[in-house]
């Protein structure tokens, strides 16, 4: 028994009481049962375990803090409507957008932040870090910071360039499917069945086998095979709408396919379109990252979270954490989307009921 | 009765005539290559008579049609060619890797599918509490994580920090079950918390669902305990979508065991079908995505089949 863990103890069990006194249950629950779980770690790790939970915990704090201040900021920056969405909007979500925010600004200003060029080698393979190298160099002695940062304008760029195609693809068919129904409906519903009962990595390997791998391919057939998913949904969405009492005096006014798909079915099927949109851009990201991974995707020396992975995985087993620093990435960009999908989600979801 | 097997039979010859058409994608899309296999292996610099020998060796002078029912009948009894790299067998190639992706797949799915389940059940039961929510933030974290990232994590700190398990998931012929289940380990373990999220989420999606019916609110009002309400009321109708849910799940360990064999060095078939993608090797290809493929398929059918199946409105027809 050190100060440490008297402290570490005495702060929890002290927390615990205060939130009791003062009837807030959900924390309480929180704070007591981390106590409970601190006991069994605490025996079976030892004190190094418990700094691990400590350090875990403060970044969850900061995690929270960052997020409650930058949803504080964007009620007061955002008109009248959306502040009043948004200061509903649970924690995780505006720490979505936090991190988005951050990946943006990082894509766009990469060769400011960056301190060297991305395929520049400045030093010896695998230096370690110091001032001028923040996070050490990769196997060829080029800058791990700065390719980090340019990483995230070439995977999430690739990522939202093939998202954007399915998207466009898969909602334009699928709203054309739903207008229009019909044998041109039947096609494409068969068409995106067989594409979907194709496990989607598979499928990329396979036509990259054949096409070999360079970006504009690989843009296509990922839009290939995320089209029919976003097809899938249009589809559903607008037959909703397409029944409806207005789109059918649209009709009968005389207006043509295109001009009911713009201005009737569009704006009344856009919110589950727009989460859509966030969810594909999940998949499509990890499969961009999978197959930069497997040395499938954007080809070196262009700087990518996933190549970087592999290129540098010999580092772990020398117990060095930097390899995991763009999976990592790769992971949080993920997850913001995923809770900012949530979040949007459960809001179509609560204002239809 | 007469109506269910018909449902059933309907179902299994759609997932039959899906296959095919499967398979007649991957043929095709070979055929669609820039030129032909031949000219596309042997590169620019070949001779217009090399070209013709191997097209020759190929079969490839024959008609695409022809051809594709040729390959059809000997991948149905696991002929699937010659290697143009190797010049093994294809069917031999894969036939042992095959079996030890199985046994990965069917090591972490032991693991995952109970605990998914168990842990399913609990969130539902507890929904909207502190419990419920840090279970929501933690498997959303695990869902988006892209395999290798979690594969490299457990790497670090199971297998470089401590030594609990071994980092390479190597195989040998004369290796006991115990070791096997010790050396794939982490591999297993990998794909167990991914497939845990997913599953653990869509469980608790099925059961909240089924716990908003009238049934279950009258049965409550009548004053059944809850413990009776979940095993008697809500158990026997949730079978339907938590069967659908597991299988579903291991469609997706099919695809997600290509990322974590190559983390870990895994000789299966996800990584045969990796270096034969980067090396260009038809056949090898088109026989993994045709067994992928044929999996994925299978497995989706044995869920839609399972839900018919366990639906009690059809089984107790009026």
């Amino acid at each position: 028994m050190n100060e440490f863990v008297i402290g570490y103890y005495a702060f929890l069990i002290g927390a615990s009481c205060l939130a009791a006194y003062y009837k807030q249950r959900t924390v309480f629950l929180l704070l007591f049962s981390l106590t409970l779980a601190s006991f069994v770690v605490g025996i079976v790790g030892g004190e190094p375990a418990l700094w691990t939970i400590t350090v875990a915990a403060a970044a969850l704090a900061l995690a929270g803090g960052t997020a409650y201040a930058f949803r504080e900021f964007l009620v007061i920056i955002a008109p009248m409507e959306t502040a009043k969405a948004l200061r509903t909007a649970p924690l995780t979500a505006s720490f979505g957008m936090f991190v988005i925010f951050t990946y943006a600004i990082m894509g766009i200003f990469a060769p400011v932040i960056a301190p060297f060029g991305e395929a520049e080698i400045i030093t010896e393979a695998f230096a370690p870090a110091d001032d001028t190298l923040l996070l050490g160099a990769d196997q060829l002695g080029r800058d791990m910071f700065s390719r980090i940062v340019y990483g995230a304008r070439n995977t999430v760029g690739l990522a939202l360039v093939a998202t954007t195609l399915a998207f466009t693809m898969g909602a334009l068919a699928g709203l054309f499917a739903a207008t229009k129904g019909g044998w041109f409906d039947q096609i494409l519903g068969r068409f995106a069945d067989v594409i979907m009962s194709i496990p989607s990595l598979i499928f990329a390997l396979l036509l990259l086998s054949i096409f070999g791998t360079n970006l504009f391919v690989l843009v296509i057939i990922i839009a290939v095979i995320y089209a029919p998913r976003v097809y899938r949904l249009a589809r559903a969405v607008a037959g909703n709408v397409v029944v409806m009492d207005y789109v059918e005096a649209a009709r009968l006014r005389g207006e043509g396919t295109w001009y009911l798909i713009r201005r009737e079915i569009l704006p009344n099927s856009s919110a589950p379109l727009i989460a859509e949109f966030g969810l594909e851009f999940c998949f499509v990201f990890l499969l961009v990252a999978g197959l930069s991974f497997l040395g499938l995707g954007i080809q070196p020396p262009t700087a990518d979270w996933g190549s970087m992975v592999r290129e540098n995985a010999t580092l772990i087993s020398f117990g060095e954490l930097t390899p995991l620093i763009p999976a990592g990435a790769i992971a949080l960009l993920t997850v913001a989307v995923n809770f900012v999908v949530d979040w949007m989600l459960y809001r179509s979801s609560g204002l239809r009921e | 009765m007469r109506d269910i097997g018909g449902m059933v039979l309907k179902r299994l010859g759609l997932g039959l005539i899906t296959l095919l058409v499967i398979s007649v994608l991957i043929f095709g899309a070979v055929e669609l290559l820039p030129g032909d296999i031949a000219e596309a292996v042997l590169g620019m610099g070949a001779t217009e008579e090399n070209v013709a020998a191997m097209r020759r060796q190929l079969g490839l002078d024959q008609p695409a049609v022809l051809r594709y029912f040729q390959w059809l009948g000997g991948a149905v009894v696991g002929d699937f060619g010659t290697s143009l790299i190797s010049q093994a067998p294809v069917g031999e190639v894969i036939g042992g890797r095959f079996a030890n992706t199985l046994f990965l797949a069917c090591y972490a799915a032991a693991i995952a599918v109970p605990l998914a389940i168990v842990l399913g059940i609990i969130v539902a039961l507890l929904r909207n509490s502190v419990f419920d929510r840090v279970a929501n933030v933690l498997t959303l974290t695990s869902i988006s994580s892209p395999e290798f990232f979690l594969g490299y994590v457990l790497i670090l700190y199971l297998a470089v920090k401590v030594d609990y398990f071994p980092a390479i998931a190597r195989l040998s012929e004369d290796m006991s079950f115990l070791e096997r289940l010790d050396r794939t380990f982490l591999p297993a373990l990998t794909m167990v918390l991914v497939v845990t999220a997913h599953m653990m989420r869509m469980t608790r999606a099925a059961i909240i669902n089924l716990l908003a019916s009238p049934y279950i609110e009258m049965a409550r009002l009548k004053g059944v305990p809850p413990w009776l309400v979940i095993v008697r009321h809500a158990l026997p109708n949730a079978w339907a979508p938590i069967i659908n849910v597991v299988a579903l799940n291991l469609a997706y360990l099919i695809t997600g065991v290509v990322l974590v064999e190559v983390v870990f060095v895994y000789p299966g078939i996800g990584q045969l079908l990796v270096d034969a993608v980067t090396k260009r090797d038809f056949p090898v290809v088109q026989a993994c995505c045709l067994i992928f493929a044929a999996t994925f398929i299978l497995l989706n059918l044995a869920a839609d089949v399972g839900a018919i199946l366990t639906n009690p409105r059809l089984r107790h027809p009026k």
